[in-house]
């Protein structure tokens, strides 16, 4: 073959939607090998359409100096030679280089972005050898047909070096933090403790996990402060209505009394009747951010999770890039188009047949700008898949915000009647929607009570049933969510809109945090002490934020990323002498901070063979798996332990098992049956009636 | 030597860093509650013992100044 085009992807997804896309008979051949599939296109030119799976290449230690710290040697490698189990990475190296030698042309068609950018550069530079100079490159943000059509024909002549060398500074940056002060932690308490735990930290997690512990050490300093707050229960025509007070809260008991012995038997006169119209103008475009914290609010799902679904309705070409920080929608995208389309599914009939009827369709746009892609936005497109109920959710949500966004703002009503009594005022506020506008476009995320008032006039008497007054307290600061730490995050500008739902499951997974509404754990306490203590810097938001500031400066030219790594590594240095000087104190807070996380896992009974070890649950840290394991194992004397099934929620039984006395679980997987289970694979109680169930007495 | 409270390093006196701040927290808040209900010192401390939104380390260094009555 001569002149073939070579075409590189981020994820398979894209690469089908790409050879459809372009393939003259919109029937593209395919070839698959090891698993991987490439495609082969007909157009004026051959193409060939070949994937990635995500970062290919990774920074490494260059001399594989692995209980050592610090470390400041690195180099760009195959994923596969510093991770394991990424056996497929090698496979579509292997298939990329194989192709890009037949290859003249070289386009990065990767998500157009830092990430997506470094992934095409690193494939180009180090798979295809060296071809990151000629390589052009194709910018799209929706999969859909004409936009990839569109991005093939207007092509970039280069790679965009600037958002590359941005890109490459921030890895190294990253790796250089993760490792160095990860391995510091780990090899510290591994040298004072008699057993093995990971340990991390970062130039991201750090400061998160700060963040989350001054709120914990808030909430567990708290004391609170009594206050009041006093209603009127009035009656005016037939019904019923608190007014409260219109100052507001009382802080003082006196203050309190006073306006009780102020108000007993005296007349209850409306004073004054306030009437406002109030505009609600419609809502911004979803970015990642707002979307995730939307999906959160009116899901339950977690960012993490909805990161997820974005993407994979991106790649079914549904909706357009989501990893967008823009709030900004382009006329280029066709609003009209769009909700031709939508209009198609007889579910957005009526609302977009309004807005089409629009002369002009003019979005209500955030501040906020991406230079690489526009807010998220549908793209009309239907699939044939049947969608999972939470993808379907999502989409609707996007969708619908979509259409407010272009519709008219909605006016409520507000009305408040003053009434005093002996020139103590209270106020009755109601409510009511004179047009319902954009809120109707947002069905059912938008909800809205209505309080409506009785007519009444100045002067009018009304009866005073009694007052109420209430002692209240403040409260402590609300622990964060998932949805609530991305949002702080975001405020303080740390971490990346692709990297900040991950940063919190690795504090999870760390266990140095856990639950819905996050708890530190004595161990995640521990670690953001002593990097407060020892490494202040690290945990500071201003490092983060001053190097984001740098990361711009690169990305305009202004800013070299040797110097940068330089400036990293010469803090770096200094931190990890800190660190070693320090190891006996640091390793011994460490050690009792892990023990007594351990001791809080999850028990289910007393071990039968050492007879004072606990049971709890543990994972290997080989192979990630859960298993049952005695705690004595951790003072070198008991090595009992039992498998436990990988899928579902466990809990602990109180009884034991009837059959052999040994501790039992309930093992409840969604969808299916809840079960008990005898830890004891030999247990008599498996061979009984159906595999692995048994009788509790 | 170690706080009175926790296994933590103290500091100075008899606390740790963390409930010395809960020590410190209690004493400022106090002002508040004179101001709100004119009430004494010993009175303040049972009231906010009882009270579930006190956070952990605040309860523990009241029951510490209760017992060893102790001026921190
Ligand atoms: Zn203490």
């Amino acid at each position: 073959m001569q002149n073939v085009t070579l075409i590189i992807t981020e994820k398979p997804e894209a690469a089908k939607r790409i050879a459809l896309a372009l393939d003259f008979d919109g029937a593209p051949k395919n070839k698959t090998e090891k698993g991987i599939t490439y495609y082969l296109i007909k157009r004026e030119v051959p193409i060939i359409v070949v994937p990635a799976l995500g970062h290919l290449y990774t920074v490494t230690n260059q001399k594989k100096e692995k209980y050592n710290y610090p470390v400041f040697n690195f180099n760009w490698a195959p994923r596969d030679i510093v991770e394991r189990k990424t056996y497929r990475i090698r496979y579509c190296i292997d298939i990329i280089s194989k192709l890009s030698k037949k290859a003249e042309i070289f386009i990065d068609a990767c998500d157009y972005d830092i990430e997506g950018s470094i992934i095409g550069y690193t494939i180009l530079k180090y798979a295809c050898k060296n071809k990151e100079e000629i390589a052009h490159r194709m910018k799209y943000s929706t999969l859909a047909k004409e936009e990839i059509i569109r991005a093939y024909n207007e092509v970039s002549p280069h790679l965009d070096f600037s958002i590359i060398e941005a890109g490459l500074t921030r890895h190294e940056v990253d790796w250089l933090y993760g490792i160095n002060l990860s391995r510091a932690l780990t090899i510290i308490a591994k040298k004072h403790s008699n057993h093995y735990t990971t340990l991390s930290t970062g130039r991201v997690q750090g400061p998160t996990l700060n963040f989350l512990e001054t709120r914990e050490i808030n909430r567990k300093i708290f004391v609170p402060t009594p206050y009041w707050q006093i209603k009127a229960k009035v009656k005016i025509g037939k019904a019923l209505f608190e007014a409260e007070y219109k100052k507001g809260i009382i802080k003082k008991n006196r203050v309190l009394k006073n306006i009780i012995t102020n108000c007993a038997g005296k007349n209850c006169v409306i004073e004054r009747i306030e009437k406002a119209k109030r505009h609600l103008t419609s809502p911004f475009p979803f970015y990642l951010g707002s979307l995730q914290r939307e999906a959160y609010k009116l899901f339950k799902i977690t960012p993490a999770q909805t990161a997820k679904i974005a993407q994979r309705l991106y790649l079914e070409a549904l909706i357009s890039y989501p990893r967008t920080s823009s709030q900004k929608l382009p006329v280029s995208i066709g609003y009209r188009t769009i909700i031709k389309k939508l209009q198609k599914n007889p579910e957005y009939e009526k609302l977009t047949a309004e807005l089409l009827s629009k002369r002009f369709l003019k979005p209500n746009e955030g501040p906020k700008n991406d230079s690489a892609h526009p807010a998220i936005f549908p793209t009309g497109n239907t699939t044939d898949r049947s969608l999972k109920i939470t993808e379907k959710k999502t989409l609707d949500l996007i969708i619908k915000r979509f259409l407010a966004v272009f519709s008219d703002d909605a006016i409520i009503q507000e009305t408040a009647i003053s009434i005093s009594i002996n020139n103590n005022l209270f106020a009755i506020k109601g409510t009511r929607t004179a047009e319902k506008g954009w809120t109707r476009f947002y069905q059912p995320y938008f909800k809205f009570k209505n309080n409506v008032l009785p007519t009444v006039i100045n002067n009018q008497k009304v009866r005073l049933i009694k007052l109420i007054p209430e002692k209240k307290f403040t409260r402590p600061p609300f622990r964060f969510n998932p949805s609530s730490l991305l949002k702080k995050m975001e405020k303080e500008n740390i971490g990346t809109k692709a990297t900040r739902s991950g940063i919190v499951q690795t504090l999870e997974k760390r266990k140095y945090i856990c639950g819905e509404k996050i708890i530190v754990s004595e161990l995640g306490f521990e670690v953001s002490e002593i990097l407060r203590e020892y490494c202040p810097s690290i945990v500071s938001i201003d490092l983060t934020r001053k190097l984001e500031e740098r990361m711009e400066k690169i990305k305009e030219g202004k800013e070299k990323r040797e110097k940068v790594i330089k400036d990293t590594i010469e803090l770096l240095m200094k931190t990890t002498k800190i660190l070693k000087t320090k190891e006996k104190i640091i390793g011994a807070r460490l050690n009792n901070a892990v023990k007594k996380t351990l001791n809080n896992r999850i028990e289910v009974g007393y071990c039968s063979s050492c007879k004072n070890g606990k049971l709890v649950i543990l994972r290997s840290k080989k192979t990630g798996k859960r298993f049952v394991g005695c705690t004595n194992y951790f003072e070198g004397v008991c090595k009992t332990a039992y498998p436990l099934p990988q899928k579902g929620v466990i809990k602990p039984n109180v009884q034991s098992c009837k059959s052999c006395g040994c501790p039992t679980i309930k093992v409840s997987i969604r969808g299916k049956r809840i079960w008990n289970l005898c830890l004891d694979p030999k247990c008599s109680s498996k061979f009984k009636g159906k595999k692995n169930e048994m009788q509790i007495v | 030597m170690k706080c009175k409270l926790c296994k933590r390093e103290k500091t100075e006196k008899e606390l740790c860093l963390f409930h010395k701040r809960a020590y410190e927290k209690i004493v400022e808040v106090y002002a508040e509650w004179v101001d709100a209900l004119n009430i004494n010192w010993e009175d303040y401390l049972s009231e906010i013992e009882k009270n579930s939104l006190t956070g952990k380390w605040a309860k523990e260094v009241i029951e510490f100044v209760k017992e060893s009555r102790v001026n921190l």
